[in-house]
């Protein structure tokens, strides 16, 4: 049997379980065993885009010592994959042992939509989801690895579920991780923008590929009071058959 | 040697960022190359060996180039046929400063065998040409030639250069500076007309950086100490974004093609 | 050194926001520009893999800065012209001045450029009696208001019609028009008395070429032109940076910096000046003087984490894409730079602790790095402002982030190397979370500081009963069991 790994981000985790008990129900579904290092936390993101690189590194290092053994490592998250696969090799420029452990732990971690078509070559997983949707392309995802028809691949391929474009898909939602609360005035100027950009799409539902954006659209989705939901990609292929 | 002491020191400190000894010039080694490239020898090998049929291709490609700029390009088959463009042009725009009707060209051979200064003479149209300031007049002397060439240049609505070169791909002329050829002709004047001789035309910059680089015929006088590249009129969009031509340049310009 | 007020980020942002015009000028010309810069870059012959060429040619000549400026200054003077290496900015303007002084100027008519911004120059000649005339007429508009540019390449673009409208009928003595052709027109004919008028004219410089010995302006208008064709006197102003070596490298950074600034092909017009008129000539410059701007400059040299910056040529290509710049405008990063590369340059060269707020406030969405003509990791700078902040750095004479901050990351440092009591912690939250006002749904209303920011505007996410790697352990333990 085929085995995956699971690095599940901190953040979905602690505010979406759900949407990672999807990520296991879509592996299962491929017939896949899913492992999941119980002692993981976080790879040290948030410490290290705040500049904050010693405890970035103290993350990085549990990271590198819980995941670099395991064979396929699938995160679904754009963001933390960035972080793994650049920024984590950077930190350790100055210790070969950890940069070389860093390098082979990069090579083998993919973000989830990612894994699902360019590495296993699948893109209808007999999925079924009614009702009009639209995807939010998060910019670490976009930007950071490349990723922007794989996700929509994967959607084009769910039963019942229809896939329209938002103005302005690539444009960043403005949640930024700490920017968020640090510089508020500007982060609500950027979300009211996609906010207004997904309620003109007449979607039911914002999907996405990271939750830090999901959440920071969702929040203002429901301060707004619109009925829209905010849905990460493994709870719409992990809908029923 | 640096002449200055802050000259002195700026190179002192740009040198110790760049992690050089600070007081030791550095040799160019090869940012220089006294030979052409690979590349720049294809380009010089395409103007050289470029054909009637491929000549006609540049001049198509020019046109469409110059459309969405607001340039005017006219293929004339003879002299005769730009002479009469440019007396055309003369009757039907008016000067946008006021005033009498007058023209500046340059002293040139291509502008001055079109033979215009006859045909304008009967209607009484003055047309300037720009002289080289003579190397013999006094200091007081030359400026005062100077002054009396630039209010004739500024008194003019249409000012007539020859082109250097013109590049298909982005619609450019090419103009070097020369005494007799001041480049205020193509600036003050509210319409510019730019002859081109056919021979003259190029794919792109890079065919002409390539000339001017290694072609012994243009190689000596190199760039000027002034060459412009002019793609088009004058235009701005600092308005809330809406196109205007003729911001400060000519608001007009045309490129007559010239046999030659 | 032009005055700087980096510190104001977060209120001139916010009033940026407010500005329900500035807002939407800003969109129309992130839409024009945004995505056209992208399809000219893809549109090239080379594809858009030559931005990539364009950084190598880029940091070469900055490897060889000493090498190329010796050359560019030594061809100059053998043609006529002079060079002043200025170290800082007071040195620069200071040359300037002494020039002004020694032939009498009364006008200089000034074309765009970025680094006379940086350093001052045209309140630095305004004291000693030099009327300065911008004469891009974006730059001439914000003149007129008082104000200063809010985009590199748009200068005016938080400017109505309307609004200039006013100006112009109170400055120039027209009948009030909206009409931006008449508006351009009246501009057209104040200026061009101005040109004809003036001693002096100043420019920048786009892009040098030292094996010829050119510098080179680009510009749509022909203000540049002008300036540099009537004056007696020309001075160019160069940031020390802006130079390749040969005239092949040239044609390649020029087509990408046309595409980046404004999705053309070729601004134009482009000049290259060598020196001054030449004997016989009838007009030029008798004087042509050539600046060259350190100010800072050799400081991100020498330090391998900003030297790319150098790389820079000003397109404002990143200005076009980025959502913060989108929605805050020019005048909050507070010093001639706005934007992407005002976040990274700003900080370099006017202070980093004082330009905290410009490090810190981007979102690292990345579109910088893509729009980018040089292909300059702008990105990967603001991280390393960030950890020079937190880090602190002798060399930038930055000292160590203290107090809160830090504690609160030697807390989560603690937390994520402990799974136990980083549980416990989420369990913590889960309890804590009820005492707060929450949505019938559960969803935070109101969080207390240092959070509260969040939620101004955005309802919070609460932190689930069980999180997933509990929920993953339990029924793990379920299977094995049944």
């Amino acid at each position: 049997m085929d085995t995956v790994t699971l690095f599940v981000p901190c953040l979905m985790d602690a505010f979406r379980p759900e949407a990672a008990e999807a990520v296991v129900a879509v592996f299962k579904r491929l017939g896949f065993a899913v492992h999941c290092p119980a002692e993981q936390t976080c790879c040290g993101q948030p410490a290290f885009n705040a500049g904050y690189r010693n405890e970035a590194r103290t993350a990085a290092r549990r990271f590198l010592r819980l995941f670099g053994d395991a064979e396929a490592i699938c995160c679904p998250s754009g963001s933390c994959v960035a972080m793994v696969r650049h920024h984590v090799p950077a930190l350790f420029d100055g210790e070969p042992d950890w940069r070389a452990l860093a390098l082979r732990t990069a090579a083998r971690t993919f973000e989830f939509t990612e894994y699902l078509v360019d590495v296993l070559g699948r893109d209808d997983l007999g999925a079924s989801f009614p009702g009009r949707v639209t995807y939010h392309d998060s910019c670490h995802l976009l930007r950071g690895l490349g990723v922007r028809e794989q996700p929509r691949r994967l959607l084009r391929r769910v039963r019942g579920l229809e896939l329209v474009e938002m103005k302005n898909p690539d444009c960043c939602c403005g949640f930024g991780g700490a920017f968020s609360v640090k510089y508020p005035d500007i982060s609500t100027a950027l979300v009211a923008d996609k906010v207004e950009w997904i309620r003109e799409s007449g979607a039911e539902a914002v999907v996405g590929a990271d939750l830090g954006c999901l959440l920071h659209i969702e929040g203002a989705l429901r301060r707004k009071g619109l009925g829209v939901r905010a849905l990460h990609i493994a709870q719409v292929l992990a809908g029923g058959r | 040697m640096a002449e200055h002491r802050e000259e002195t020191l700026f190179f002192q400190t740009l040198r110790r960022a760049l992690g050089h000894p600070p007081n030791a010039a550095r040799p160019a080694g090869d940012l220089f190359p006294a030979e052409p490239s690979a590349e720049e020898r294809r380009l010089l090998a395409r103007v050289s060996g470029r054909s009637e049929r491929e000549r006609e291709e540049l001049v198509s490609r020019l046109a469409a180039a110059a459309r969405p700029l607001h340039l005017e390009v006219q293929a004339l088959d003879d002299l005769a046929a730009a002479r009469d463009a440019v007396l055309r042009l003369v009757a039907e725009k008016s000067p946008e400063w006021g005033g009498e009707k007058q023209l500046v060209a340059w002293s040139h051979p291509l502008i001055e065998s079109l033979g215009l200064a006859e045909p304008l003479a009967r209607q009484g149209i003055p047309l300037h040409l720009t002289r080289p300031v003579d190397p013999a007049l006094d200091a007081a002397a030359a400026d005062e030639e100077r002054r009396r060439q630039r209010s004739r240049i500024a008194a003019s609505f249409i000012g007539i250069t020859a082109a250097d070169f013109c590049l298909a791909e982005t619609a450019t002329v090419v103009l070097r500076n020369r005494p007799g050829e001041p480049r205020s002709v193509a600036l003050l004047p509210s319409i510019h007309v730019a002859l081109v001789p056919r021979s003259r035309i190029l794919a792109d910059m890079k065919e002409l950086f390539a000339l001017l680089r290694w072609e012994e015929r243009f190689r000596t006088e190199g760039l000027s100490n002034y060459l412009s590249f002019i793609s088009g009129p004058s235009k701005t969009a600092d308005i809330e974004a809406t196109m205007v031509h003729g911001a400060h340049g000519p608001r007009e310009m045309v490129v007559f093609l010239v046999p030659g | 050194m032009s005055a700087i007020r980096t510190d104001r980020y977060v209120e001139e942002a916010r009033r940026g926001i407010a500005d329900p015009v500035l807002r939407r000028a800003l969109a129309g010309l992130q839409e024009r520009f945004g995505r056209g810069t992208a399809e000219a870059y893809r549109r090239l012959p080379e594809g858009p893999g030559l931005r990539q060429t364009a950084h190598a040619i880029r940091e070469k000549a900055i490897a060889h800065l000493d090498i190329l400026l010796e050359r560019l200054a030594r061809r100059i003077r053998e043609n006529g012209g002079e060079v002043f290496f200025a170290a800082t900015a007071e040195e620069a303007v200071a040359h300037c001045a002494g020039i002004a002084r020694r032939l009498g100027v009364k006008i200089a008519v000034k074309g765009k450029s970025m680094v006379t911004e940086e350093i001052g120059l045209n309140a630095a000649l305004a004291a000693h009696g030099v009327e300065v005339v911008e004469t891009d007429l974006g730059e001439y508009i914000v003149q007129l208001a008082g104000e200063t540019p809010s985009h590199i390449i748009a200068p005016a673009i938080h400017k109505t019609r309307n609004e200039i409208a006013d100006l112009f009928a109170q400055h120039l003595g027209i009948p009030r028009t909206t009409d931006p052709p008449r508006l351009t027109h009246a501009a057209r004919r104040a200026l061009r008395e101005k040109f004809l008028a003036a001693d002096m004219g100043i420019s920048g410089v786009n892009l040098a070429c030292a094996e010829t010995g050119h510098i080179s302006t680009v510009s749509n208008e022909g203000n540049i032109r002008m300036a540099t064709t009537l004056a007696r006197v020309h001075v160019a102003f160069m940031g020390m940076e802006r130079i390749v070596a040969r005239l092949d490298e040239y044609e390649i950074i020029l087509r990408l910096l046309c595409r980046g600034a404004s999705v053309q092909d070729i601004g134009t017009y482009v000049s290259f000046i060598g020196g001054p008129r030449r004997p016989g000539e009838s007009d030029g410059p008798e004087e042509f003087h050539l600046v060259v701007v350190d100010n800072g400059r050799s400081r991100m040299l020498a330090d391998p984490r900003f030297r790319e910056m150098l790389c820079c040529i000003r397109c404002a290509a990143c200005l076009n894409v980025c959502p913060v710049y989108g929605r805050i405008g020019g005048h909050a990063y507070g010093f001639a730079y706005s934007g992407p590369v005002g976040a990274v340059v700003t900080p370099l060269l006017t202070g980093i602790r004082r330009g905290r707020d410009l490090c810190l406030g981007e979102t690292l969405c990345g579109a910088c790095k893509d729009a980018c003509s040089m292909d300059i990791d702008l990105p990967r700078m603001l991280l390393e402002l960030r950890a020079i902040l937190a880090e602190g750095d002798p060399g930038w004479g930055v000292e160590p982030s203290g107090g809160l901050e830090r504690q609160v990351w030697k807390l989560w440092e603690g937390l994520v190397s402990r799974p136990a009591l980083y549980e416990r912690a989420l369990q913590a939250g889960a309890v804590l979370q009820r005492l707060l006002p929450r949505t019938p749904a559960g969803w935070i209303r109101r969080l207390p500081p240092p959070f509260s920011g969040w939620t101004k505007s955005r309802d919070f996410p609460p932190v689930a009963a069980e999180p997933f790697r509990r929920r993953f352990a339990k029924r793990r333990k379920e299977a094995d069991r049944g």
